[in-house]
């Protein structure tokens, strides 16, 4: 046995792989970046893990876990590169994909593209249908499968050279019987193909949503099957005793072989895990009630966590790109602001910033690589912010002249602005979509910014952090150690995760408590076993019991924690008041006399991670002034003022540092941005902390 | 065939004179108009479309019934102290647009006496309600005392006392409606009428659901008035109230542009023909479009259409036909796939945009006319306004949509409990036309319409109905370069003695057009089916149809028209579409001139090159 004691998070971007490798014996990090490797993303990941042992001299066979956050599923969806997928379905039912809940996304327009019809996932003549009927509400069944339909389906699928097979039945989340039958048959004669059952996937009525996200699952799972296999044989051959856990949507990690079979619950993978350590980092600091904002290229996204608990999304909410995936999503909201955003002026002379995007390439106009049209970086240059690229080691020199006058032409000119009014206004603008995006993230949804501190992410979010928080009335910005590999970060402080669910649909009041027991027995059992699966032993394993509860007559359900001994005195009551109460938190009512649906149980198995206690950062009591003092524009009383600003390396700041700003603090991979009137200190973990002056804390 | 009101007689100077618009003319204000700065403009622009799309959002999850919780059948925003419109959430067209009419009718009961904590409640279609089923709850915004505007919704109630559950359209007058409730204080300076809370929900048949409802749009309204309220208590009234006024002008400026690249004239689409009004089948009934270009301004005449009915099936003309009218322009003119995502819908869009129906005509009837029964009729007018501009605009407008609806109430009693009704409400989808470079939308809601369905999962362990289809329909889609979209089939059976009331209408003798070359759509249908194997047809418009148990209800909705030559299509398009089983190999050639390759996975380009240059005379 090799000694086992680092833990590494390799989060995949667009532009960078991040890593953070934690030594679990001292708690030391070390962080790298290396470029990623879009067409196969475990390259960057081995060459990563290969300059950080050979930089930080560990051995590569001491590392005991690898967590991944990825994007291959959601690049497979929304680059359509997924596998030729075939679905079978109940006789009657063969377009539910295709006509889905027949909303348009738009209201005003005649030229709507609809994907689930112009670019299925699954076309038509790969949707196979066979009789078979199972009824509501106790999952009889009133159409026999019909095996002579199922092979011809199947057979038809086969000539047709699908990859993998989705089989979708109504109500199969009341019986699952015909699904399975289906399954084994396809099994024991094409062993080769992937198949994926409704009742598996999301055992959960709503036959449009279900369906949907269990072809999402055939469509991404065979390419996401072979990434992890390819990641994890390198692993191996690097010597690295300890397969891949992937970051799920939901905010656990999931051991390699449930990723495989489920990877449809992987489509947020990548930026949940930011959220993730923004929790770690608030709960660490003493802050519970953390917003993060992750600023990257061409979007930004937002997170809310109450009380240290991520908040996962409403089954209305849970999309991905173009398609809808019933599945546990961490709630979060990813609007198209970001440092390569595009400032313009619309044919009605409104000045507008976004979402359309440079990207990397072009890029903003400063970086030289070809971009002329003004972007929110390019504004940050101008204001005297950004004096090199934020993305740190990619040798990309900053032409601030190229930026003014791109601003110049296109902003400042037509809007009869001058240069520092334009690009303090994009600035403006680009920081007021992320506020009314985390307006409706928090208040929206019966939480009150004021209760929360804000967690920027991102090379450029803690630039903007700090205006937005005294825009929302926040009292105090957290910047952590590493902002702009916090997903990485993130990783190493998640637990295995996984959630069963089942369907129960039954009064509160009267519900059968055996029945109930029993359907959550079973789900522990099978939250047990993926655990058991993974190496966790009784006392590293948790369960949380959940319910899905409505009013009767509703047609959404909330979902709610509850107590996990159903047969126990009082066990309906606090399933109520527990529904009640969040009904009234999120509504602004409840109505205690209305009588209570179980719609749906849950039960999440956690796999506890032992976390070895975060080590301090190494104080160097250096002097904190600053290294040079230049000229930034910040916003005045009465419009754009030039202020000389100092300027100050992150890695020289002591513990004693306690200043009014303006002020701009650089590191590799983001800057800080301290505006006029803010305060900037540290806390004992290294985390700066800005203070606004507006906590009605 | 019904008598049409005189026929399109006006001069553009009575025209101007006579129609009127959503937008609400101000001449003085009682803040100060301020320069606000463009960044501060998208600030307070922002604030406004969050605060329209948080009400929407809490509406639509807190609502009680399915048609406004999955359907969203629901609209809010806020107004100002004028009734003009300063956003919206972007739910149904139809609600929103009716919320500035809502807010007339409740100012000429109150002639702006209210007082903080008013709640109002409003269904007269005379007096601006969309349609009686339709309730708007209007609260008055206040700040320091000063009442400066409203925040309002509305939202489609299940029942309202009607003569048959849910709707009908066979019914003698509005009284047979349901109830009315002509802006009553349901709350009066925060306090609870009772009385009349009850009195209104006792005489439904659906009292849980509604009262859910009502709570819920009233928690709407006091979240947007208290959004609004800090809005101008951090800015101050003078900066918000500029803001939206340069806001409402930047629409307006936008709309104006658009209309004004459009040649001047008058442009006339064929008449349109209804079905009949609900009672008196085999009567058809004629809808004349004309709309007159006028500079920046634009002018849609409904004279020539049918007079007013003597059934439900007649349409308010301030809640339902203007806001109509303002959807096809704004859609046709500002598509928000093309260059209008970014302009706002609020009273700076209607400026331009006039409307000119007769009194005493199905878009503009006299009180107590019924008029619950609208949408059918309403839906036609974006597709007859499409057609008028075919050909100065063809590449912004469809072929013949669908352009009706399906909806339909069904009802019983309780399997345990006579005493208490179940009421589904279920709006059926209908399809697109064909657009240039694009196929027409498959089974989705069309124009006016915009709602969800129910899952069918969700009806099964809700009523006493099982579904045995929805699936698209069998017939072929419309023919034509870029093909119309297709309907769906959906089919109902019964478990339980049920009742239903429908209105629509199938356009059985007068299909959605096609454009430039493209075949007609197909009508739709609704087939009762007996388990006895009988079929029998209904019309589109039922009223309080008994159905048996093991009774099945077949619901086809209507095909959009497809647009330019069927020679003229991609033929992999053509192939995908025999792949997908919608079309036929034979009718890939005779139709399409496409010749399949002996595997039918692919065109044989050669052969279809021929094909296609001996034309298609011999299909």
């Amino acid at each position: 046995m090799h000694v086992s004691q680092f833990q590494v998070g390799i989060d995949v971007g667009g532009t960078f792989t991040d890593f953070v490798l934690r030594n679990l014996a001292t708690g030391e990090e070390v962080v790298g970046k290396v470029p990623s490797t879009p067409h196969d993303p475990s390259l960057a990941g081995i060459e990563g893990l290969r300059q950080l042992s050979s930089e930080s001299g560990f051995a590569i066979d001491q590392i005991s876990r690898v967590l991944h956050g990825t994007t291959i599923a959601t690049n497979i969806l929304l680059q359509r590169s997924g596998s030729k997928a075939g679905l079978i379905t109940t006789r009657g039912f063969r377009d539910i994909l295709h006509i889905g809940r027949k909303k348009r996304s738009l209201n005003f327009s005649n030229y709507l593209d609809v994907p689930r019809q112009s670019r299925p996932i699954v076309p038509r003549y790969l949707r196979q249908t066979v009789r078979e009927r199972v009824r509501a509400p106790d999952g009889r069944i009133e159409t026999p499968l019909e095996m002579d339909d199922v092979a011809a389906a199947v057979d038809t699928l086969v000539h047709e050279g699908v990859e993998s097979i989705a089989v979708c039945f109504l109500f199969a989340f009341l019986n699952p019987d015909h699904e399975r039958r289906v399954k084994d048959h396809i099994e024991s004669r094409f062993p080769e193909l992937f198949v994926t059952c409704s009742h598996e996937v999301t055992p959960l009525h709503r036959e449009y949503e279900r369906f949907s996200t269990t072809a999402l699952n055939a469509y991404v799972g065979p390419r996401t099957g072979h990434y992890v296999d390819r990641f994890n044989g390198s692993l191996k051959e690097l010597g690295v005793g300890a397969d891949l856990r992937l970051m799920s949507s939901a905010g656990g990690l999931m051991g390699s072989a449930a990723a495989k079979l489920r990877p449809v619950n992987l489509l947020l993978s990548g930026p949940v895990a930011a959220l993730k350590k923004g929790v770690e980092v608030g709960q660490k600091a003493g802050f519970p009630n953390v917003i993060t904002l992750d600023v990257g290229g061409t979007s930004a996204d937002i997170g809310v966590a109450h009380g240290g608990k991520m908040r996962l999304k409403h089954v209305l909410d849970t999309q991905m790109g173009d398609f809808d995936a019933m599945v546990p999503m961490i709630d979060l909201e990813t609007i198209g602001a970001g440092g390569g955003s595009i400032a313009f002026v619309d044919d009605g002379g409104m000045f507008n910033v976004g979402p359309r995007s440079a990207g990397a390439r072009p890029g903003p106009v400063c970086y030289g690589l070809g971009g002329t049209e003004p972007t929110v970086t390019d504004a940050l240059v101008v204001l005297g912010w950004f004096r090199e690229s934020v993305l740190a080691g990619s040798g990309v020199a900053i032409d601030r002249n190229a930026a003014e006058t791109a601003i110049e032409e296109k902003i400042a000119t037509p809007l009869g602005l001058n240069l520092h009014q334009a690009a303090l206004g994009i600035y403006q603008i680009a920081a007021k979509h992320m506020t009314d995006a985390i307006r409706l993230q928090s208040i929206a949804k019966g939480y009150d910014p004021r209760e929360f501190v804000l967690i920027p992410f991102g090379g450029a979010g803690p630039a903007f952090a700090a205006d937005i928080a005294r825009e929302l009335q926040i009292g105090k910005t957290v910047i952590p150690a590493h902002p702009g590999v916090g997903a990485a970060a993130g990783l190493l402080s998640s637990d295995i995760r996984y959630e069963h669910m089942s369907s129960l649909w039954d009064d509160l009041d009267t519900a059968d408590r055996d029945v109930v027991s029993s359907k959550y027995d079973q789900l522990r059992s099978a939250a047990h076993a993926e655990l058991d699966a993974d190496g966790f032993t009784e006392d590293q394993m948790s369960f949380q019991f959940r319910a899905d509860c409505r009013y009767r007559g509703q047609g959404y359900e909330l979902t709610v924690d509850v107590p996990p001994d159903v047969l126990a005195q009082g066990w309906r009551e606090s399933v109520a008041n527990a529904f009640h109460g969040e009904h009234e938190r999120l509504y602004l009512r409840s109505f205690p006399d209305k009588p209570v649906q179980l719609i749906n149980v849950r039960l999440i198995g956690v796999g506890a991670v032992t976390q070895p206690a975060g080590s301090h950062m190494h104080r160097q009591h250096s002097d904190p002034g600053s290294h040079m003092i230049a000229d930034c524009v910040f916003s005045g009383g009465a419009g754009p003022e030039v202020m000389p600003t100092p300027f100050f390396q992150r890695n020289a700041i002591g513990s004693e540092l306690k200043l009014t700003g303006p002020a701009v603090v650089e590191q590799g991979d983001a800057t800080t941005v301290v505006p006029p009137g803010c305060t900037l200190e540290t806390d004992t973990l290294g985390n700066l902390i800005i203070g606004h002056g507006a906590s009605h804390e | 065939m019904n008598k049409a009101t005189s026929p399109d007689s006006l001069t553009l100077d009575q025209l101007r004179q006579m129609s009127i618009s959503t937008a609400v003319p101000v001449e003085n204000v009682f803040w100060q108009r301020v320069e606000v700065d463009p960044v501060l403009l998208q600030v307070i622009g922002g604030a406004l479309k969050t605060m329209a799309s948080e009400m929407a959002q809490l509406l639509f999850r807190m609502a009680y019934s399915s048609i406004m919780r999955e359907s969203q059948d629901i609209g809010a925003g806020i107004l100002d102290l004028y009734g003009r419109q300063l956003c919206e959430s972007d739910s149904t067209p139809m609600h929103c647009g009716s919320l500035p009419a809502y807010v007339r009718g409740v100012e000429r009961k109150h002639s702006s006496n209210y007082a903080p904590g008013d709640v109002i409640l409003h269904n007269h279609p005379y007096y601006g309600a969309s349609h009686a089923p339709d309730y708007g709850v209007i609260v008055p915004i206040f700040v320091d005392e000063v009442h400066i505007g409203f925040a309002g919704c509305t939202g489609h109630m299940v029942d309202i006392g009607s003569a048959h559950p849910g709707f009908s359209v066979d019914v003698p007058d509005l009284f047979a409606e349901g109830v009315l409730v002509n802006a009553a204080k349901i709350y009066d300076s925060g306090v609870l009428n009772q009385p009349l809370w009850d009195h209104i929900m006792e005489n439904v048949r659906t009292p849980e659901a509604n009262s859910g409802d009502v709570e819920a749009m009233i928690a709407c309204c006091q979240l947007g008035a208290r959004r609004f309220g800090e809005l101008v208590e951090r800015y101050g009234l003078d900066c918000v109230m500029s803001a939206s006024e340069s806001w409402m002008d930047y629409a307006e400026q936008r709309m104006r542009q658009r209309i004004s690249a459009v040649p001047d004239g008058v442009y006339k689409a064929p008449n349109g023909w209804l079905e009949d009004d609900g009672k008196n089948f085999g009567v058809k009934l004629p809808i004349a479009t004309r709309v007159v270009v006028d500079g920046d301004c634009l002018h849609v005449d409904l004279t020539g259409s049918s007079k007013q009915v003597e059934t439900g099936f007649n349409c308010p003309y301030e809640g339902s036909v203007l806001p109509t009218v303002n959807f096809a322009i704004r859609t046709l003119l500002l598509d928000e796939a093309l260059e209008g995502g970014d302009v706002p819908q609020n009273d700076g869009i209607f400026r331009p945009i006039t409307v000119y129906a007769p009194k005493g005509s199905i878009f503009n009837p006299e009180f107590p006319h019924g008029c619950e029964a609208r949408f059918a009729q309403i839906n036609r007018i974006p597709d007859q306004v499409l057609q008028a501009f075919a050909e100065v605009m063809p590449d912004k407008v469809t072929a013949g949509n669908s352009a009706s609806v399906s909806a339909i109430a069904y009802s019983g009693v309780l399997a345990d409990d006579a005493s208490q009704y179940w009421v589904l409400i279920e709006v059926n989808e209908g399809s697109y036309g064909a657009r240039c470079g694009m196929d027409g939308i498959d089974a989705i809601d069309n124009l006016m319409a915009n709602t969800r369905n129910n899952p069918i999962e969700e009806m099964e362990l809700s009523a006493p109905v099982v579904c045995e289809r929805y699936e698209l329909r069998d017939e072929a889609p419309a023919a034509g370069r870029w093909r119309g979209g297709l309907g769906s089939v959906k089919e109902w059976r019964f478990l339980q003695k049920t009742s239903i009331g429908s209105t629509g209408d199938h356009r059985s003798d007068d299909p959605p057009r096609g454009l430039l070359g493209g075949e007609n759509g197909v009508g739709g249908s609704m087939t009762k089916r007996t388990p006895d194997g009988k079929s029998e047809k209904l019309p589109a418009k039922v009223s309080g149809l008994r159905l048996e148990p093991g009774d099945v209800l077949q619901i086809a909705g209507i095909c959009g028209a497809g647009y330019g030559a069927p020679f003229e299509r991609d033929p992999q398009a053509v192939v995908a579409d025999v792949r997908d089983e919608l079309i036929d190999k034979s009718d890939a050639e005779s139709i399409y001139g496409v010749v399949l390759t002996a595997s039918g996975r692919e065109a044989d380009l050669t052969k279809t090159a021929a094909r296609r240059k001996s034309g298609n005379t011999d299909g």
